[in-house]
């Protein structure tokens, strides 16, 4: 018998619904797999796929302790404490833990952030350590969570501050090293994804796994040697304290090298409390940051440039009357008395300006500022000694001063005869002391730095290869200079220096710029010197100030040199000579 | 299963097989049918998958043990870094200053030197 479906029949209907239904899903099916198909892999990627950033470690920064890297600004692991107030269970237990564990660290009125249930994410505490996590983590609080974090520590405390800047809270390098090396520390994220499973697991299945570990930043080894930053800090406080001043900078550095020792100022900050720090000024670092007309520091450039050109020497002679007229304006020494007829190496001792101005004319015609001493003494300042611009040393916010030009309607000869005594100029301790220390290492300019080298990832230092200076002025000028300073220093402080070394240095009092001219009632004091056995092995300057405050060099600056000096040649280990 | 000689012969000259050839086939006479051959099918292809998932789940479970030793690195590391941390600290100027050795410390009131 043949089985057939009657037409109209109930099998044929319900044969034609199978038929229909399964057209449906046919369709269905195709349009969600075929058509839909790159949607849902895209949804599905998104749910299964994780992509996490493997965040690069901030590199360390370190000082030297003598060759040994010592550091001064790490990394250490941080965790924030949060509640998912839908799901915490007991307030009072949480608060009790939290209160025991992370005391300074809570935010205020944990209960009412426990009860804001309406909300999925509260921060009851931050910056807490591991070992604060580890014991909240021991009391298995339901609803509480983790985030793991990052901040620098200063081990040092407020060691080189200035120097060292700080990193924000969004993980920047502000100010010092830190801002002006920032990209060189960041270093540069990983990238890790993969599919993870419910507990973010990453799980090697799928052909769509990426892992791209971190480049952690660079670590960084400053020149700054932490015993010499340590000891040049209490000199200056020490310093400022005995004078009373409020404001006060040293810096020590390798004439042979260029690599800065030591950068102390007053006021200064701690790093790690960046935050509290009400005036933002104590953030820069007045050795590279701030240009002040230098004063009489600068007339052992000026006397460097009359010895080079043969224009003047040591022991010539000029007739000090204790003025010196320059076109309309009367310039007089700061020192009155040491009249006659006198050497250069007596108006060096004594700080007379008519001597420097002198040397000047004599660049020129002899018995005026002209055109061509002004070209030559600008050539040697802002060409040769490199100030009023940018030494390039790597601390964030440095200034370039400014030297004006000959050529400019303001470099007229009073100009000009007030800069060979350090005066009508802008520069920074930084750029004086540079070009002091290139006149101590027999006229090699080196420029200044603070980068030793680098610590790498398996801990070894690398030191940096030290550049070759360049030769701006003549050994024989450089060295007749410097023989100058030795004795000028001798003659008036060589008693309080330990006996059988190299010493020598300048004082320098600045007047300060005010409503026009110059304040009756406020000056600024400084001094550069140098130590060694038989070269140069450090230079110092000290500069110190205070608003309404008086300083000299010679009284208030030079003994803050002297208390470092002594105790460099000891921590250098240098031997009396003969 | 045994086989048995087929029931025709074939003349060696109507055959192009060479000399010591076997001139005698053998078939089988178990017959597979189209449902034999599917349920094989699906059972090679079960038995496949099987070792797949065994594979796979295999893997996943060395996923997990690396997690694990991962995260022992990494809290290792944050250990070290913080045990370097603590030893920076002890080890600090500050920290040496305020030493009871530092303070007991005084300065030579003469230093000789030895030539070199």
């Amino acid at each position: 018998m043949k089985l057939e479906l009657q037409k109209g029949s109930r099998s044929r209907i319900l044969a034609a619904i199978v038929l229909i239904a399964m057209a449906v899903f046919v369709v269905r099916l195709f349009y969600l797999q075929i058509i839909q198909h790159s949607h849902y892999v895209e949804v599905a990627n998104s749910e299964q796929i994780k992509r996490l950033t493997i965040p690069a470690k901030r590199g360390v920064i370190y000082a030297l302790d003598g060759n040994t890297p010592v550091p001064l600004a790490m990394n250490q692991t941080i965790y924030t404490v949060f509640a998912d107030p839908q799901t915490v269970e007991n307030d009072d237990k949480i608060i009790d833990v939290l209160k025991r564990v992370a005391g300074g660290n809570l935010r205020p009125d944990l209960k009412t952030l426990l009860n804001k249930v309406d909300s999925r994410y509260q921060i009851l505490a931050t910056r807490i350590t591991r070992t604060q996590a580890d014991k909240i983590k021991a009391e298995n609080l339901a609803g509480i969570g983790f985030q793991e974090g990052s901040q620098r520590v200063y081990p040092e405390g407020g060691l080189a501050a200035q120097t060292l800047g700080f990193v924000d809270y969004s993980g920047i390098g502000r100010y010092g090293v830190e801002g002006a090396q920032n990209d060189k520390l960041t270093g540069t994220d990983g990238l890790l994804q993969s599919v993870t499973d419910i507990r973010d697991v990453p799980l090697t299945i799928g052909n769509k796994n990426i892992n791209q570990p971190a480049v952690n930043g660079k670590n960084i080894v400053l020149t700054i040697d932490s015993n010499v930053q340590s000891y040049a800090e209490q000199a200056l406080a020490e310093g400022l304290k005995r004078t009373g001043a409020t404001r006060g900078s040293v810096l020590v550095m390798n004439p042979q090298t260029g690599q800065v020792m030591a950068m102390a100022n007053l006021p200064s900050y701690k790093p790690a409390t960046f935050n509290t720090v009400s005036d933002p000024e104590v953030f820069n670092n007045p050795i590279v940051s701030e240009p002040y007309e230098p004063g009489s520091v600068i007339k052992t450039l000026t006397m460097t440039a009359g010895i080079e050109k043969n224009a003047v020497s040591p022991t010539a002679t000029y007739v000090n009357t204790d003025h010196i007229r320059v076109e309309d304006s009367v310039i007089s020494n700061a020192t009155l008395g040491q009249t006659g007829t006198i050497t250069f190496q007596h108006a060096l001792n004594w700080s007379l300006n008519t001597g420097f101005v002198t040397v000047l004319e004599r660049l020129g015609d002899g018995s005026h500022v002209t055109r061509q001493a002004r070209d030559t003494l600008y050539s040697y300042f802002h060409d040769k000694f490199r100030l009023g611009q940018l030494t390039g040393i790597e601390v964030s916010g440095e200034s370039p001063g400014i030297i004006i030009p000959p050529t400019d309607v303001q470099g007229g000869a009073v100009r000009y005869a007030t800069m060979a005594f350090g005066q009508g100029m802008n520069t920074t301790m930084i750029q004086v002391a540079s070009a002091f220390s290139a006149i101590v290492s027999g006229g090699v300019y080196h420029s200044p730095t603070v980068l030793a080298g680098e610590v790498k990832p398996d801990g070894t230092y690398v030191p940096d290869k030290i550049e070759d200076g360049m030769q701006i002025v003549s050994k024989s000028a450089a060295d007749q200079v410097r023989e100058m300073t030795v004795k000028g220093r001798s003659d008036f402080f060589g008693y309080t220096d330990k006996q059988g070394y190299m010493i020598g240095g300048k004082t320098g009092t600045s007047q300060v710029p005010k409503d026009g001219g110059y304040s009756k009632t406020e000056s600024i004091g400084s001094y550069v010197g140098f130590g060694g056995d038989t070269t140069a092995k450090y230079v110092i300057m000290v500069q110190v100030s205070g608003k309404d405050r008086a300083l000299q060099g010679a009284r208030d600056a030079q003994p803050i040199f002297t208390d470092i000096s002594n105790w460099m040649i000891d921590y250098l280990k240098l031997q009396p000579r003969g | 299963m045994s086989y048995q000689r087929t029931q025709y012969f074939n003349s060696r000259r109507s055959s192009s097989w060479s000399r010591n050839q076997n001139t005698v086939a053998f078939v089988s006479q178990v017959k597979l049918g189209p449902v034999a051959h599917t349920i094989m099918v699906a059972l090679l292809i079960t038995v496949l998958g099987l070792i797949y998932l065994t594979q796979a789940t295999r893997a996943t479970g060395y996923d997990y043990a690396a997690q694990k030793v991962d995260s022992q690195i990494a809290e290792l590391n944050t250990q070290k870094s913080d045990l370097d941390i603590e030893n920076a600290r002890l080890t600090a100027l500050e920290t040496i200053k305020s030493s009871a050795v530092a303070s007991t410390m005084t300065t030579p009131e003469h230093t000789s030197y030895v030539s070199q």
